[in-house]
């Protein structure tokens, strides 16, 4: 891997971090596991940008460094497995759709990640009963997938337009 | 990338169908997910296992500790017949943050002690 490649992979897992730890700061809704997820702007940028195995490197690190600088390491294991479901879903729907739609592609990540930390609390506690938190997840996974699909667009779009001129 | 762009649009109109079909079933639970329940009969389960039943309604004002495998606690409080999480030591709080237990289908959870607080139907066990 070329150093500059990796220096632009370590500086957006960084720039994830910051945001990550920013939002930590706002205030929580009463439901559990409702999030807006800004962090994943920087997940959906580098899923159009680097390859599959490089956004999957960048994803790996921010999950677990975001674990560690939380101090919640019971809760990686739902962050990981929604993380690891949407990246391999956007990874899969990038392939059909062009840069106009990289909100549709966050959309439908943002709901496959909140469908894998569901299906992930269901293995943990043995029970069913917490998939009745998966429509109202998925419902405000789609609307936070919406808005970071709509700035990573944004952000794309701008550096697009630099690199030609 | 920009060959893709020159794709036709079918394949983007199907996925946008499947998303708003996604998300109309998802709007449709939700609003019944929010509703009330019927019962007033509460179960407290842990692990699986229901550890305690509690009719709401004859139950007096009380708070309790329940201790969980890795030695941590949640303090259950009842207090004007509703039941919340008035205290944990789990890194999230986030069974403390669900508040009070109204919704039938929304349960009161505790992930990192495997803690579930629902309204249940009288004589129901799982």
């Amino acid at each position: 891997m070329k150093i500059r490649k990796l220096t632009e992979l370590a500086m957006l897992t960084a720039l994830a971090l910051i945001i990550f730890v920013i939002e930590l700061h706002f205030p929580d809704i009463a439901i559990p596991g409702v999030k807006l997820g800004l962090a994943n702007i920087i997940t959906v940028y580098a899923v159009f940008v680097y390859k599959p195995s490089e956004t999957a490197m960048l994803v790996a690190c921010r999950v677990i460094l975001g674990a560690i600088f939380t101090g919640n390491m019971s809760a990686l294991l739902y962050s990981a497995s929604g993380a690891l479901l949407c990246l391999l879903g956007m990874l899969y729907l990038k392939r059909f759709l062009n840069l106009n739609y990289i909100w549709l592609c966050s959309i439908l990540g943002g709901i496959l990640h909140n469908t894998g930390q569901i299906a992930s609390a269901m293995l943990v506690m043995q029970t069913t009963a917490v998939i009745s938190y998966l429509p109202v997840l998925v419902l405000s996974g789609s609307i936070a997938g919406l808005f970071t699909g709509l700035c990573a667009q944004a952000v794309l779009k701008r550096f697009r337009k630099k690199e030609h001129l | 990338m920009n060959e893709t762009a020159n794709k036709p649009d079918k394949k983007i109109l199907i996925i946008l169908i499947l998303t708003i079909l996604i998300l109309t079933i998802c709007v449709i639970s939700t609003i019944s997910a929010f509703r009330k329940p019927e019962s007033r009969y509460v179960l407290i389960i842990q692990n699986n296992q229901i550890i305690q039943e509690i009719r709401l309604d004859s139950a007096e004002n009380q708070e309790f500790k329940i201790l969980s495998a890795d030695g941590g606690y949640n303090l259950i409080r009842i207090q004007n017949h509703e039941i919340s999480i008035s205290e944990a030591d789990c890194p999230d709080q986030t069974c403390m943050k669900t508040g009070i237990l109204r919704s039938e289908n929304l349960p009161i959870v505790c992930l990192p002690h495997k803690l579930i607080i629902r309204f249940a139907e009288e004589g129901e066990f799982s």
